[in-house]
C-alpha cells in the first residue's frame, strides 16, 4: 500500500454500510471488507430499511446497489442528499450490474462519489473504498480545524 | 318605305330635331290662319269699295235730281217773275244760282263711269245754257227794260228755255237711268264680294283648324308611337330580351333609341361574358369529384350540390336540396355541432372540423369539413359554402401508421429493455462468482494444490462466461439497432496507429512480428472510432491466436472508390476453404473445439461483422498464398454518405452502452 495521509487504522475503523438486495453480493462485500481489516461493517438486503439505517448508523461510506425492489438506489441517493447537511462529505460508492451510461450519469449526478460495474474486481473495489474514506477523513479534519 | 325622290326629303325631315319639328307643326296652321286673316282683310277692303260706289251712285242720283229740281223751280220762278215782275218769284232762281255750282262740282267729283261722264258733260252744257237763258229772261223781265219790244224776245227766250229744260230733263233721266243700272251692278258686286268673303272665311277657318289638327295629330301620334316603341325597348332591355329594330333617325328619340340599342348590345355582351364565366365556374364546381362542394342558406338549408358531394355523401342533388345540413351529422353530434359550426363560421369567417359524418345509407365516413361564411358587399350574411373531403382512408392509414410506429417503438423499447435486464440479471450472479473466486485466488496459499486448480478453473470459466455475455449483448444491441454509434470523419492513419499501439502487446505476446503498413495522409473514413479500433483489435487478436506456425501479423490500409479497406494478414496455417462460408457465424469456432488450445468466445468475427455493417461497411476473408487475410471497409468521408444504421437510432435514454 502506498503511503497515506491518514493512518490506516483510522480508515479501517470507519463505519461502512453496504446495501444490496442480493444476499451473495452482500456476503462478498462483507468478506472482502473483513479480509481488508475493516471492523465496522453493516450490511442490508432490505432497501426499505436503508434510510433508517443510514440515519441511525451515520456511516462514513455507503456501498449502494441501484436495481432493487420497492426502493431503488436512485431514490436512496436522493433521500441521503436530503438528509445530509450541506457541508457533509459522506461518500456513496455505487456498485451495479446496470452498465448503461444513463445509469452511470444519473447516479453520479444524484451525489454518488464513485461508480463501479458488476462484476467488479475485488481489489479495485477495496482500493476505491479506502481512497474515498481517506478523502472523507481529510475533509472531516479540515472541517474541525 | 318606297324608294324615290321623296326619300331624302323624308330623311331630312326625320333627322330634324324635335324642337324644329314642333315649331314647324305649330307654324303651319298659324300660317294658314294668317293667310285667312289677310284674305279677310282684302275682302273687307273690296266690300268697302263696293259700298262706296253704291253710296256715290245714290249721291249722283240725288244731285242730278237736285240740279233738275233747282233748275225747274228756277225756271218756274223766272217765268212767274216775267209774268208778274214780282221780285219774290226770283227767289228759286237765286237759290239755284247759288247752289248749282256746288252741286255740279260734287257731281263732277263723284262720277266715274265714262258713259255717265259724257251725259254729265252734256248736262253741264245744258245747265249752263239754261242758266244763261234764265239770266236773259230775268234781264229782259226787269222793270227797267220791260218794253214791248222786249216782250217778243222774252217769250222767245222763255220758249227756248223750255226746250233746254226739256232736253236737260231728258239728260237727267238718262243719267238717272244709267246710275240706276250702275247701282244695281254695284249692289250685285257688293253681294258677290260679301259671299266670297264669307266662303273664304269659312274655308280658311276650316282648313286652318283641320290642318293644325292633322299636323298636331300626325306629329304627336308619330312621336307617341316612337316613344312607345322606345318604352317597349326599354322594357325589353330591363327584361334582357332582344330589342325591336327601330328606324334610325337622327332626332332626340332616334338618338335615344340608338343609345338604348347600344346599351342593349353592351349588356348582352356583358351578360354573355358573365354567363360564360359563371358556366365555367359552375362546371368546375359541379364536376369536382374529390371534394363535396355545396352551398347553404343562412339557416343551413342545402342550396346547391356538386358531383363530389354526391359521391361522398350518396345524396343526389334533387333529394337533398332544401334539407337542413345537420342530417349529415351522426346522432351524437347532430344536436349541437351543426349550429356551432355555422356560429363559428359567421363569427370568424370560416370554421374547420374533422369528424364522423353520415352518408345517405347511414354509413359513416371521416370527414374534413370547412364552412365559409358568404357575405355580400354590405356584410349581410347570404349563406355558407361548405367543402367536405372524405379522409376516411387517410385517417385509417394514418392510424395504422401511427400504430405501426408505436408498435415498432414499443418493440424496440422492449428489446432494449430486455437486453438491459438480461445484462443486469447475468452480471449480478457473475459478480458473486468472480468476486468470491478472486477472493479465493488471493488466499490460495491456504488451499491444497487441487483446490487451487479448481479455484483457477472457476475464475477462468467465470471470465470466459463474462466475455461471452459481453459479446453476446453487444451483438444483440447492435442488431437491435440500439448500439450507440458516433459516426464522424476520422483520419484512417490515426485509427490504424491507435489499434497498432493497443494490439502491440498481444502480437508480441504470441511471439510474432507486428508489421504496420500505414496509409497516406488525408484518407478519412466515416466511422465510430472506438468500434473501428475494437474490430481491428479483434482481427489482430485472432491472427495472433491462430498463427502458431508463422512469423508475423500485418495491418494495412488502402483507399478505394468511396471506401477505405483495412486488412489484417498473417502467415499462419490459414483457413480451410470448406470452413470459409462459416467464418462469420456466431459460436462457430471452426473445429477449434479444443478450448484449452485457443481461448475465444466464438463471437469475435460475428461481432466485428455486425459492427462494420452498422457503420455502413463490409467484412470479408481471402486466402493469400500461405496465410489468412481478413479485411473490412468503411465509407470514405469525402465521397460517402453516413450509413443508414447511424440514422436509425431511437432517441431514447435506455440505449445500452457497451460493456464496461
Amino acid at each position: 500500500m502506498p503511503a497515506r495521509l491518514i493512518d490506516t487504522a483510522e480508515i479501517l475503523a470507519c463505519r461502512i454500510l453496504a446495501i444490496d438486495d442480493e444476499e451473495a453480493n452482500v456476503l462478498l462485500l462483507r468478506s472482502l471488507l473483513e479480509r481488508e481489516g475493516y471492523g465496522d461493517v453493516h450490511c442490508l438486503t432490505d432497501p426499505t430499511k436503508a434510510l433508517a439505517a443510514y440515519i441511525d448508523l451515520a456511516p462514513d461510506l455507503v456501498l449502494l446497489d441501484l436495481r432493487m425492489p420497492e426502493v431503488d438506489g436512485f431514490q436512496l441517493l436522493e433521500a441521503f442528499a436530503r438528509h445530509d447537511r450541506a457541508d457533509e462529505f459522506r461518500p456513496v460508492l455505487v456498485l451495479t450490474a446496470d452498465t448503461t451510461i444513463q445509469a452511470r450519469r444519473r447516479a453520479l449526478s444524484l451525489g454518488a462519489k464513485d461508480f463501479l460495474a458488476k462484476p467488479f474486481d475485488v481489489i479495485e473495489v477495496a482500493l476505491r473504498i479506502s481512497n474515498l474514506l481517506e478523502t472523507r477523513m481529510l475533509y472531516e479534519r479540515l472541517r474541525q480545524a | 318605305m318606297s324608294p324615290g325622290p321623296t326619300r331624302p326629303a323624308m330623311r331630312q325631315w326625320a333627322d330634324r330635331p324635335l324642337a324644329f319639328k314642333g315649331l314647324v307643326v305649330v307654324a303651319l296652321p298659324l300660317a294658314i290662319l294668317l293667310g285667312a286673316l289677310f284674305s279677310l282683310y282684302l275682302a273687307s277692303n273690296a266690300e268697302a269699295r263696293a259700298e262706296d260706289d253704291v253710296r256715290r251712285a245714290f249721291a249722283i242720283q240725288r244731285d242730278t235730281y237736285q240740279v233738275h229740281a233747282l233748275l225747274a223751280e228756277a225756271a218756274a220762278g223766272v217765268r212767274g217773275f216775267a209774268l208778274t215782275r214780282e221780285e219774290r218769284f226770283l227767289e228759286p232762281y237765286r237759290t239755284a244760282e247759288a247752289q248749282l255750282p256746288q252741286t255740279m262740282a260734287r257731281l263732277d267729283a263723284a262720277i266715274r263711269d265714262p258713259q255717265v261722264r259724257s251725259q254729265f258733260e252734256r248736262l253741264r252744257g245744258l245747265t249752263a245754257r239754261k242758266r244763261e237763258g234764265l239770266a236773259r229772261i230775268v234781264a229782259l223781265a226787269l222793270p227797267a227794260a220791260a218794253s214791248g219790244a222786249d216782250r217778243a224776245a222774252l217769250e222767245q227766250a222763255l220758249n227756248a228755255n223750255k226746250i233746254v229744260l226739256d232736253t236737260m230733263r231728258d239728260e237727267i233721266d238718262n243719267i238717272q237711268r244709267r246710275e240706276a243700272v250702275l247701282l244695281d251692278q254695284r249692289r250685285a258686286r257688293v253681294q258677290d264680294v260679301r259671299d266670297r268673303f264669307l266662303l273664304l272665311t269659312a274655308v280658311s277657318a276650316l282648313v286652318g283648324l283641320l290642318g293644325s289638327l292633322a299636323a298636331v295629330y300626325l306629329f304627336s301620334t308619330g312621336i307617341v308611337r316612337r316613344v312607345r316603341q322606345l318604352e317597349n325597348n326599354a322594357e325589353s332591355l330591363a327584361r334582357g330580351e332582344p330589342l325591336a329594330q327601330l328606324p334610325e333617325e337622327a332626332d332626340e328619340i332616334g338618338r335615344l333609341s340608338h343609345r338604348l340599342s347600344r346599351a342593349s348590345a353592351l349588356l348582352r355582351a356583358r351578360e354573355r361574358d358573365l354567363r360564360e364565366s359563371e358556366e365555367r365556374f359552375r362546371l368546375v364546381v359541379e364536376q369536382v369529384r374529390d371534394y363535396g362542394i355545396f352551398a347553404l342558406d343562412p339557416e343551413g338549408i342545402v342550396a346547391s350540390w356538386n358531383a363530389g358531394a354526391q359521391r361522398i355523401k350518396g345524396w343526389r342533388s334533387e333529394d337533398i336540396l332544401g334539407q337542413h345540413f345537420s342530417r349529415f351529422y351522426p346522432p351524437e353530434t347532430r344536436s349541437f355541432l351543426p349550429a356551432q359550426m355555422l356560429e363559428r363560421a359567421s363569427a370568424e369567417g370560416s370554421a374547420e372540423d374533422e369528424g364522423w359524418r353520415l352518408r345517405k345509407d347511414g354509413a359513416r365516413f371521416w370527414a374534413n369539413v370547412v364552412i365559409t361564411a358568404l357575405r355580400d358587399e354590405n356584410g349581410t350574411l347570404r349563406g355558407f359554402a361548405k367543402v367536405t373531403r372524405d379522409i376516411t382512408e387517410r385517417r385509417r392509414s394514418e392510424i395504422a401508421l401511427r400504430m405501426a410506429r408505436e408498435e415498432a417503438i414499443a418493440a424496440n423499447l422492449a428489446k432494449t429493455e430486455f437486453l438491459s435486464r438480461t445484462s443486469h440479471e447475468l452480471r449480478t450472479p457473475m459478480n458473486a462468482i468472480l468476486g468470491f473466486g478472486q477472493l479465493l485466488e488471493i488466499d490460495e496459499d491456504q488451499f491444497e494444490e487441487r483446490h487451487r486448480a479448481a479455484i483457477r478453473q472457476i475464475t477462468r470459466a467465470g471470465r470466459h462466461l463474462l466475455a461471452l455475455i459481453n459479446d453476446l449483448l453487444d451483438i444483440s444491441s447492435i442488431e437491435a439497432g440500439g448500439a450507440e454509434l458516433r459516426i464522424e470523419p476520422h483520419a484512417v492513419r490515426d485509427l490504424i496507429e491507435e489499434a497498432h499501439a493497443l494490439a502491440g502487446p498481444i502480437v508480441a505476446g504470441a511471439g510474432l512480428e507486428f508489421r504496420l503498413d500505414p496509409p497516406g495522409e488525408g484518407l478519412t473514413a466515416l466511422a465510430d472510432r472506438r468500434r473501428v479500433v475494437q474490430v481491428i483489435l479483434n482481427l489482430v487478436a485472432n491472427a495472433a491466436k491462430y498463427n502458431r506456425t508463422g512469423t508475423f501479423v500485418q495491418l494495412s490500409c488502402t483507399g478505394g472508390e468511396g471506401f477505405i479497406r483495412i486488412a489484417v494478414e498473417d502467415d499462419g496455417p490459414g483457413i480451410r476453404a470448406a470452413d470459409v462460408p462459416r467464418l462469420f457465424t456466431a459460436f462457430d469456432r471452426l473445429g477449434q473445439e479444443d478450448r484449452s488450445r485457443v481461448e475465444g468466445t466464438g463471437l469475435g468475427l460475428a461481432l466485428s461483422k455486425s459492427l462494420v455493417e452498422s457503420m455502413g461497411g463490409a467484412v470479408g476473408y481471402e486466402a493469400p498464398r500461405g496465410g489468412a487475410r481478413f479485411w473490412f471497409t468503411l465509407p470514405r468521408a469525402d465521397t460517402a454518405r453516413p450509413p443508414r444504421a447511424a440514422t436509425l437510432q431511437l432517441p431514447d435514454e435506455t440505449t445500452p452502452c457497451p460493456p464496461a
